[in-house]
């Protein structure tokens, strides 16, 4: 599902819940969380506050929420061997993160880019747009 | 007067989950938990009038019984969502409910390892993958899971059994790190001998001699464990974690 599907509106529509439950799990100030604030690199998330995050978000938003969802849909068409190789991100593996995850600047796609460094890309707003994919397919 | 005189377990109000609550040891946790006004919810396989005399015989504490296979992983997240939507906490989740189906090594069946392992290890991993995100999120929690002796030491016609214990054992020191963070503190109590239906034909069987090495010279009761494993729910109890507390008389080897 490309960007285009989802909106302004609809990413801003989220927000303000997705924030409060992103600013409750890492016990940091509502005001942190920005749209663009990066999970791991500005508000210090480590992978089990992630699966708070997660949990908060399925029993918030009302959606199901796989393990993995976000690096899986960024894939795309690409086979998981297309994708990386020896914990690295291939070109067009990076290719396709960067189309899926456009709200993330430029920059911050490192080259090469461990698969293990894939989550530092993630901001508040990914996971507003994730929330918002899953409750369309419903 | 100082602090420590004065403190209390903290459970009062609180709300716990105990599995395989309907008999044994497992009533026996039951009970002393709700004594100290915890609301107390166990699961029970199939034995119904042993779960309705739980409550009936306690008419006064908030007890309540669902009927779950901690085999089933949907079944446990079921049960869990259900308490929590109803109670909106879980304080304490006590991982009770376990089987034995002894025999010497060459006389296991298939299903005697399977079953044994399914229910002891797996069904502990699927009640505490449901409650722990609950217990993550609001950043406080005890687990208890119940080992044996048999965990550590090994016992002659236990090694399905004991195999499960060691795992649980293991489970217990790994899930302690984990969530240590989330203030969630993860401990075992491993019982030695205990006079219940569960070991009733071991006890049968071998009475004398497993009696000749328990230091105390006696069964345990399920009282023994369950006071035990109301200390590692307490407040009492919050710099522990990770920790096997053996609760056997003083269990030797042989």
């Amino acid at each position: 599902m490309s960007d285009q599907d989802i909106s302004k509106e609809e990413i801003e529509a989220v927000f303000p819940k997705a924030a409060e439950i992103i600013a409750d799990a890492l016990g940091c100030d509502e005001d942190e969380v920005q749209l663009t604030s990066s999970l791991i690199d500005d508000l210090d998330a480590e992978s089990i506050d992630f699966l708070d995050i997660v949990f908060r978000l399925e029993r918030e938003f009302k959606v199901k929420i796989p393990r993995g969802k976000i690096v899986e849909d960024a894939r795309g068409d690409l086979s998981e061997a297309e994708f990386e190789q020896g914990g690295i991100v291939t070109d067009a593996g990076r290719a396709n993160l960067k189309s899926f995850l456009s709200e993330v600047p430029e920059d911050r796609f490192s080259n090469p880019m461990k698969s293990a460094d894939i989550a530092k890309l993630f901001t508040t707003e990914t996971f507003c747009k994730m929330v918002v994919r899953l409750q369309k397919e419903g | 007067m100082s602090e420590h005189s004065t403190k209390t377990s903290g459970l009062v109000d609180g709300v716990a989950l105990v599995t395989g609550g309907s008999r044994g040891i497992g009533r026996a946790v039951v009970e002393r938990l709700a004594a100290d006004g915890m609301e107390v919810i166990f699961t029970f396989l199939s034995n119904q009038e042993a779960a309705d005399e739980v409550i009936s015989e306690n008419p006064d504490r908030k007890i309540t019984a669902l009927k779950v296979d901690v085999r089933d992983s949907h079944a446990c997240r079921a049960c869990v969502d259900e308490i929590f939507d109803r109670t909106g906490r879980i304080d304490v989740l006590v991982n009770n409910a376990g089987i034995v189906r002894d025999n010497l090594l060459a006389g296991l069946e298939d299903d005697d390892v399977r079953e044994v392992l399914k229910t002891n290890v797996e069904g502990t991993f699927n009640m505490s993958r449901a409650v722990v995100p609950f217990m993550m999120s609001k950043r406080s929690g005890k687990i208890v899971n119940l080992s044996s002796v048999s965990g550590d030491k090994g016992g002659r016609g236990q090694t399905n059994y004991a195999a499960s214990k060691g795992a649980i054992n293991a489970l217990t020191k790994s899930l302690a790190v984990e969530l240590a963070r989330r203030g969630i503190r993860v401990n075992a109590v491993a019982p030695g001998v205990i006079e219940t239906d569960m070991s009733q034909e071991v006890r049968d069987m071998a009475g004398d001699e497993i009696r000749k090495n328990i230091l105390l010279k006696r069964y345990g009761q399920p009282a023994d464990i369950a006071h035990a494993v109301w200390f590692l729910c307490s407040d009492f109890s919050d710099y522990i974690t990770g920790q096997i507390l053996s609760v056997d008389g003083g269990f030797k080897m042989g």
